[in-house]
C-alpha cells in the first residue's frame, strides 16, 4: 500500500501561548513494500510524523494518502473513530520502549494486536510470529520475566499480528544493546517482507539507517521552524 | 482476544481489589433481598387476610396479644373471660345466628416450653364422640379450619376425648419435647425460666393423638381436653378466686370439700402423682374417685364440681362466622358484653404489621440501599484508580486500533460485570439470609416463610444494581475515553 504525504503539518502551543510548528512536510512518498529509514536525533519531530500517518493525531494541514486497488484513503481526513478502525487494520506500530500490557502473557499481547481489528482471533499466527522472533518457548511468559531485547520482540511480533500493509517503527533499536538492535532490525524487516509490509524507522543511528533500502534525513523531509502561523495553534 | 476476554484479564490483574468490590456489593444486595424477602413473608404471614376463623374473642385489653397469643403461641394470654361467654355464643340466638363454629381455648401451662392449649375435639374436626364432622358439599365447611381449607389431620392415633386425661400433639412436639404416642406427662404452671423450680401439675395426660404438620404454631402445641384443664387444682382455685372477687365475696374463705360422693375415705390418700390416664378407674374400682375439684365417675369421666363449673374462664374463643356481615355483627356484639373484646385477628395483625413491622424493615431498606450505593462509589473508586493507573495501557490499547467507545465500553463493562456478580452473590447471599430469618421466624411463630420465591422488587433491586455499577463506571470510562493516546504513550 504506498503512501503519500501532502503539505502535511502539525503545530503544537508554546508556553508563551504563540504556535510552534512541529511538522512541515510538503512531499513524501513510499512505494509498496520499500523500507525507508528516516535518520533524525531527538527533536526533529519523527514522533508526530509517524503518529500523523498512523492516525493518533490529526495533522492541523495536508494529506496523508494510502493508496490501494480500492482507491485512495486520506487519513487526516478521517473522522478519529475511522482512524482508530484504518490503523487497526492496516498498521503495525513499533514503539522505542516495548509497551507491552504487563498482566498479559507474551501471546495474549500479541493477539491484543488482532482485538481491535474486527478479524478473527489468530493464536496460531501470534504463535507462528513469536517462533519467528525466537520466543517460541516464551509464548507464556509475561514481560517481566522477558529480558529487554525479548520485550521488544514481542512488540515487533504485535506490531505484525494485523498483517499490516505499513509498519512504522520508532527507534525500535534505540534502547537495544547493538547485537541485540541488529537482531532485532532483522527480525523487522523479515517480517516485513513476509507480510509484504512497507516500512518506515525512524532512528538516529546511522549503521541501522543505513541497511534499510533508502535513508530519508529527517531535518531534510521536515521544514519545522521555517513557517510562522497564528497564534494559539 | 475478544472484548470480554480482555476484561476478566483485566479484572484479574486486580483480583484483591476486585473482590473487594464484589464482596461489598454483594452485602449490600444481600442485605437488601433479605430485607425484601422477609418483609414480603412477614406481611404474608402476618397480614393474612384470613385464619380460617374470622373473630377473635377474649378479654378487654390487647387485641393484639390476645391474637398473638392464640394464633402464633407467643407472649402471655391477656387473661380469661367468663365461660358463660362460650355458652353464649353456642346457645343465644343472637350470636348463633352470625356464628358457625365457635371454639374455646385456656391456656397458661407449658410441658417442657411448649404450651398446653386446653380445647375441644371441634376444633380438629372432632365432635363429643369422637366422630369425624364431615364437610357437606355445596354447603359452607362444617370442620373448623385453622387456615382456609385446612382441617387438621392425625399422622397417629386420634382425637381426645375433651372429658378424660388425653392430649393431642402437634407434629413437632415428639422432636421439641419427646413425647411419643402412648406417653403420660404432666403439665407445668406456667413457663418458668430457667433455673427456676417448676410448678408441676399433679394430673397425667396420655397421648392419644399425633397431628400432621400443619407449618403453623399448632405443631408445636400440646393440646387437651377444656374439661381436663379446669381439673388442675390452681386453674380451679384461681377461678373459684376470681369468680367469688367478682360476686363480692372474699377469696381467701376456700370451699370445703365434700367427701361423702366417695365411697371410700380419701382423707389420707395422697393425690400429688396420681395418675389417670395410666390406669383405668373403671376396672380397678368401678368407683368415683374425689378430688380437690372434680369427681373422676366408675367409667372414668371427668365430673367436675359445680362450683368449678360456674368458674370456669376461657382464655379465647375462636369463631367461624356465617359470613363477612355477621363477623362484623359478632364482634360489635360481644364488644358490647362486659370484660369481653372482639377482634377480627387478620386486621390486628395487618395493623401491627404496618405500625410496627413495616416502619424498620422499610428503614433496613434504606440502609440496604445505601449499602448498594456506598459499594457503587466502591466501584467507581477500584474502577477510576485503575483507569488513572492504567492510563498507559489503555493509550497503547488505543494504539492498536481500540475507538475511544471501545474503551469506553470496555470499562463500562468491567463496572457492569462487577456489578452482574455482586448482584448475584448478594441475590443468593440475601435469599440464605432470609432462610435463616424463615428458620427463627419458624421457630418463634411456628410458620416458616416461602424464602426461595423470587419476587418483582428483588429484580429491581438487582437491575438497580446493575445500573449503579454502570453510572459508577461511567465516570472512569469517561476519563478513559478522554485519555489522549500520544501524550501517555510519549510519557511512558
Amino acid at each position: 500500500m504506498p503512501l503519500l504525504l501532502e503539505n502535511l503539518t502539525k503545530h503544537y502551543a508554546a508556553p508563551d501561548g504563540t504556535a510552534m510548528t512541529v511538522l512541515d512536510v510538503p512531499h513524501f512518498e513510499l512505494a509498496d513494500g520499500e523500507h525507508v529509514a528516516l535518520l533524525g536525533g531527538s527533536g526533529t519531530g519523527k514522533t508526530t510524523l509517524l503518529h500523523s500517518i498512523a492516525g493518533i493525531v490529526r495533522p492541523d494541514g495536508g494529506r496523508v494518502i494510502f493508496r490501494s486497488g480500492q482507491g485512495e484513503t486520506d487519513v487526516a481526513a478521517l473522522p478519529e473513530a475511522d482512524r482508530d478502525g484504518f490503523r487497526g487494520q492496516h498498521i503495525g506500530y513499533i514503539f522505542q520502549t516495548h509497551h507491552l500490557l504487563p498482566g498479559f502473557t507474551a501471546l495474549e499481547n500479541v493477539l491484543l494486536g488482532l482485538t481491535f481489528t474486527g478479524r478473527k482471533a489468530d493464536p496460531a499466527w501470534a504463535r507462528h510470529l513469536l517462533t519467528e522472533v525466537g520466543l517460541g518457548d516464551r509464548l507464556d511468559y509475561k514481560p517481566a520475566k522477558l529480558s529487554v531485547g525479548q520485550q521488544q520482540r514481542v512488540a515487533v511480533a504485535r506490531a505484525l499480528a494485523n498483517r499490516p500493509k505499513l509498519v512504522l517503527a520508532d527507534e525500535p533499536t534505540g534502547a537495544l544493546d547493538p547485537q541485540t538492535a541488529q537482531q532485532v532490525l532483522e527480525l523487522i524487516r523479515t517480517l516485513c517482507r513476509e507480510v509484504n509490509a512497507s516500512l518506515i524507522l525512524v532512528t538516529h543511528d546511522m549503521n541501522i539507517a543505513g541497511q534499510l533500502e533508502r535513508v530519508v534525513r529527517l531535518d531534510e523531509l521536515n521544514r519545522r521552524g521555517q513557517a510562522a502561523v497564528g497564534s494559539g495553534q | 482476544m475478544n472484548l470480554f476476554q480482555l476484561i476478566l484479564k483485566q479484572i484479574r490483574q486486580r483480583s484483591l481489589s476486585t473482590v473487594l468490590t464484589v464482596l461489598s456489593i454483594a452485602l449490600g444486595v444481600g442485605l437488601a433481598i433479605s430485607i425484601l424477602v422477609l418483609q414480603r413473608e412477614s406481611q404474608n404471614l402476618f397480614g393474612q387476610t384470613e385464619y380460617g376463623y374470622e373473630v377473635l374473642a377474649g378479654v378487654k385489653g390487647s387485641g393484639l396479644q390476645l391474637t398473638v397469643n392464640t394464633v402464633y403461641g407467643i407472649d402471655q394470654s391477656p387473661g380469661n373471660v367468663k365461660y358463660e361467654v362460650y355458652e353464649k355464643l353456642t346457645k343465644d340466638r343472637v350470636f348463633r345466628q352470625d356464628a358457625r363454629i365457635v371454639i374455646p381455648q385456656c391456656v397458661g401451662d407449658t410441658y417442657k416450653g411448649r404450651p398446653i392449649v386446653g380445647t375441644i375435639p371441634q376444633f380438629f374436626g372432632y365432635d363429643n364422640d369422637a366422630q369425624r364432622i364431615e364437610n357437606v358439599e355445596g354447603e359452607p365447611a362444617r370442620r373448623f379450619e385453622y387456615r382456609p381449607g385446612r382441617s387438621f389431620e392425625f399422622e397417629q392415633g386420634t382425637v381426645f376425648r375433651e372429658d378424660r386425661f388425653e392430649a393431642v400433639i402437634g407434629s413437632d412436639v415428639p422432636r421439641l419435647a419427646g413425647l411419643k404416642l402412648g406417653d403420660a406427662f404432666q403439665a407445668t404452671h406456667g413457663s418458668p425460666t430457667a433455673g427456676a423450680p417448676a410448678d408441676v401439675h399433679e394430673e397425667k395426660w396420655k397421648v392419644v393423638g399425633v397431628l400432621k404438620p400443619t407449618r403453623t404454631a399448632a405443631d408445636k402445641c400440646v393440646y387437651i381436653g377444656l374439661t381436663s384443664f379446669y381439673t388442675i387444682f390452681e386453674h380451679a382455685d384461681a377461678e373459684l378466686a376470681r369468680d367469688k372477687i367478682r360476686r363480692g365475696e372474699n377469696p381467701a374463705t376456700r370451699n370445703v370439700r365434700k367427701e361423702e360422693a366417695h365411697d371410700h375415705d380419701h382423707a389420707d390418700h395422697d393425690h400429688a402423682g396420681h395418675d389417670h390416664a395410666g390406669h383405668d378407674h373403671a376396672d380397678e374400682h368401678n368407683h368415683e374417685h374425689r378430688h380437690a375439684h372434680y369427681t373422676i365417675t366408675a367409667d372414668g369421666r371427668i365430673k367436675l364440681d359445680q362450683d368449678v363449673l360456674d368458674a370456669r374462664e376461657v382464655s379465647a374463643i375462636l369463631i367461624k362466622a356465617r359470613g363477612g356481615f355477621n363477623a362484623l355483627n359478632l364482634i360489635n356484639n360481644l364488644n358490647l358484653q362486659p370484660d369481653v373484646m372482639a377482634v377480627s385477628p387478620a386486621t390486628v395483625m395487618r395493623e401491627f404489621f404496618g405500625n410496627f413491622v413495616k416502619g424498620p424493615s422499610t428503614l433496613l431498606l434504606i440502609i440496604a440501599a445505601l449499602v448498594i450505593v456506598v459499594a457503587s462509589i466502591g466501584i467507581l473508586t477500584t474502577i477510576y484508580n485503575s483507569v488513572a493507573a492504567r492510563s498507559h495501557e489503555i493509550a497503547v490499547l488505543r494504539a492498536l486500533g481500540a475507538t475511544r467507545n471501545r474503551i469506553l465500553t470496555l470499562i463500562t463493562a468491567e463496572a457492569i460485570l462487577l456489578g452482574v456478580i455482586g448482584g448475584a452473590i448478594g441475590f443468593v447471599l440475601g435469599h440464605l439470609l432470609a432462610a435463616a430469618g424463615s428458620a427463627y421466624l419458624e421457630r418463634a411463630f411456628g410458620e416458616p416463610i416461602a424464602w426461595t420465591r423470587v419476587s418483582g422488587p428483588e429484580l429491581l433491586c438487582l437491575a438497580g444494581t446493575v445500573i449503579l455499577a454502570f453510572l459508577a463506571g461511567l465516570v472512569p470510562a469517561i476519563k478513559a475515553y478522554s485519555t489522549p493516546v500520544a501524550t501517555n504513550l510519549s510519557g511512558a
